[in-house]
């Protein structure tokens, strides 16, 4: 069963009651949640998604709420909760969806300890997985967003897992997140991609998030082989540019952008170590666009 | 079954984990994860011969728990090494506690255990030397201002913490088991002369069996923080479970007459009523009787057992989450009151809630847009 399956009314009484149990790529979630734009956004972004066994198992069990305190009336917040407990400052209530997905990407986070956990995007081509990671403002997720429309399969915009005995690449395929600008450019971009209504003020200033394209949410068990590890700084006004890097470098920033490197010690070590020698490395820097996806069909294309 | 309930049985008797249904198995995963006892259940599972046989989300999680435990743990015996061959071999050498030790003694509570800090006891005369000496070697203290110094350095029974700069451990460097103010307080030379030395190549040494069991205890119902108290309460049921089943009678008479001459029989007689209470312990009848000179009166005794229960349930997997946290707040007041006399405890209060600066701390939660 799809949540399209579902319904809008037996959609909202699972997550006001017992629990949506969303599957995404390998991890099923929990969610409960009485606040209406948290059901409204999950009906329309993950459209696609496998809704899973509610007498099964999940991973990571969250919660959507406003505090027990006075501050659900004045000036409302909304609470993400964990297994039960807060994890992060409260936020105005309006902002309880991106709050979701920033939880969710937290669990993967914080939560898995059996696969290497990346801050990076990634997509598939052929088999071979694209990884982009890099720090927020570089215009990763704009990216990766274009990119699932021209050709790739969106692995995931956030959180990137590799399997730690062979370094195979996948991820959840959830819906990506996009900021102020990028919300634009995508719109221009990608006329068949989906987005959420815009919330403004986040801390992050205005956000929306871009469905995944059907085909991907499908595909979301299927790992990727290492192919390319890119690099990607936007620069306004900069030319299209794709630099190769040495292995060692992009060992050091890949792991850089790593939740658990540290953690996993050698584990850790010889997994990302094998994801890079079996990836092509590459620093890219790019203003515009239309010529980044080109130039990443070059790449798959081997030109 | 609820999740406290079947993690309290996984661990007490692991074969009992081949019962979990899926839809259990989720809240007793997280309750494990908050109790930092995923990586344990691991080992426990594996050594039932239930580790083939576990749902296959369910050994990911738990097997990759067992990794970041074991990394921990090779990182801290590393640790150790770097302090035996440094400047700390210039002294006598320094008792190994808590994970520290269990890890270095191979004892079996040791696999699987998330190892946090280095904890270290050096006689009183010499613990500010072994400070002054570390620091050569990076390691430097926190908690600088004057009232937090006075804290730690007067009323406490370990000096503020110190964190190596580069690497980022936490070294507790240790004078004694309890406070100074404490209610009743153990004479750490009876510690010291009755521990043991650790196997070359640790240059270590390690409490005595019935110490090491009864520092636990102490560490645990001296506490105003029974956050992660399962955790404590598990080291504890091996311990005694271990040392019983290998020196016999020999190691609970040891453990009571020593309870006795440290002033801590009444905390053990607690933790042994607790342990057999959740973890099934089994504890012959001898120390039983011997300890229950020691018991509450009827009034009291009830009232604590119910927060020793209640406040060892997880915030994932209870399903009495009021009482609970009614018995948190109880743990805390005691473990406050039994800290330090009323006047000084009253002091002590007055400045943290109005005087000291609120630090910045690690737990403070994060905002949510880092992450994404």
């Amino acid at each position: 069963m799809r949540i399209a399956d579902l319904g809008q009314t037996r959609l909202q009484c699972s997550l006001a009651g017992r629990g949506l149990y969303l599957r995404t790529g390998p991890f099923t979630s929990r969610i409960q949640s009485p606040i209406a734009s948290v059901a409204r956004s999950i009906e329309s972004l993950y459209r696609d998604f496998e809704v899973a066994d509610s007498q099964g198992f999940y991973d990571f069990h969250c919660e959507l709420r406003a505090p027990r305190s006075h501050r659900r009336f004045y000036r409302p917040q909304v609470l993400f909760l964990s297994d039960r407990r807060s994890v992060f400052k409260p936020l105005a209530y309006h902002q309880a969806y991106p709050m979701l997905e920033w939880g969710l990407n937290w669990c993967i986070a914080n939560q898995v300890p059996h696969r290497l956990v990346l801050h990076a995007a990634a997509l598939e081509r052929d088999g071979k997985a694209l990884i982009l990671p890099a720090p927020p403002g570089s215009g990763k997720s704009t990216l990766c967003a274009a990119l699932a429309h021209h050709g790739w399969r969106l692995l995931t915009d956030e959180s990137v897992l590799v399997d730690l005995a062979t370094s195979e690449v996948s991820g959840p395929a959830r819906p990506v997140s996009l900021k102020n600008d990028s919300i634009r450019v995508i719109r221009d971009a990608c006329p068949s991609a989906v987005l959420s209504t815009p919330i403004a003020d986040t801390l992050k200033g205005a956000v929306a998030h871009m469905r995944p394209p059907t085909d991907a949410v499908r595909r979301g068990h299927e790992t990727a082989r290492p192919g390319w590890i890119v690099f990607p700084r936007y620069q306004p006004g900069a030319p299209t540019r794709l630099k190769p890097r040495t292995a060692g470098s992009g060992f050091m920033q890949l792991i850089a952008n790593a939740f658990n490197y540290a953690a996993l010690g050698a584990r850790g070590f010889h997994s990302a170590g094998r994801l890079v020698e079996q990836s092509a490395c590459f620093d890219f820097s790019y203003s515009r666009l239309d010529e980044a996806i080109e130039q990443f069909d070059r790449l798959a294309d081997g030109r | 079954m609820d999740a406290d309930t079947a993690l309290h049985l996984a661990l007490a008797r692991p074969e009992s984990m081949a019962e979990r249904s899926a839809a259990e198995w989720a809240p007793l995963l997280a309750a494990a994860r908050e109790s930092a006892l995923l990586g344990t259940l691991w080992h426990l599972a594996d050594d039932a011969g239930l580790a083939e046989d576990l749902p296959e989300p369910v050994a990911s999680h738990l097997w990759g728990a067992a990794l970041i435990a074991e990394h921990r743990s090779q990182a801290l015996v590393w640790e150790l090494h770097r302090l035996a061959e440094g400047l700390l071999s210039r002294m006598s050498p320094g008792v190994a506690l808590k994970g520290a030790a269990y890890l270095a003694a191979g004892l079996p509570n040791a696999r699987g255990r998330l190892a946090n800090d280095i904890d270290l006891l050096f006689p009183r005369s010499e613990v500010e030397r072994a400070e002054k000496l570390l620091f050569f070697e990076g390691w430097s203290g926190t908690h600088h201002n004057v009232y937090d110094q006075r804290y730690y350095r007067e009323w406490m029974h370990e000096l503020p913490p110190l964190v190596h700069q580069h690497r980022g451990t936490t070294l507790d460097l240790h004078h004694n088991i309890l406070p100074e103010t404490f209610r009743g307080h153990p004479d750490p030379a009876r510690l010291r002369q009755q521990s043991q030395a650790l196997p070359e190549p640790f240059r270590f040494r390690v409490l005595c069996p019935a110490h090491l069991v009864l520092h636990a205890i102490v560490h645990l119902f001296s506490e105003t923080e029974w956050d992660r108290g399962l955790r404590d309460l598990y080291d504890i049921h091996v311990l005694l479970d271990h040392f019983g089943a290998r020196d016999g009678d020999a190691f609970w008479e040891h453990f009571v007459a020593e309870a006795e001459a440290l002033n801590i029989a009444w905390m053990a007689e607690r933790a042994l009523w607790t342990a057999n209470r959740l973890l099934l312990t089994e504890i012959p009848p001898e120390p039983v009787k011997r300890l229950a000179r020691a018991r509450a009166g009827i009034a009291l005794r009830g009232l604590g057992r119910w927060s020793f229960v209640h406040g060892l349930h997880t915030r994932a997997g209870s399903i009495t989450p009021r009482r609970d946290a009614v018995a948190r707040g109880m743990l805390f007041l005691r473990g406050h009151w039994l800290k330090m006399p009323a006047g000084l405890l009253a002091r002590h209060l007055f400045h943290k809630a109005f005087l000291a600066e609120k630090p910045e701390t690690a737990t403070a939660q994060p905002q949510p847009d880092q992450h994404g």
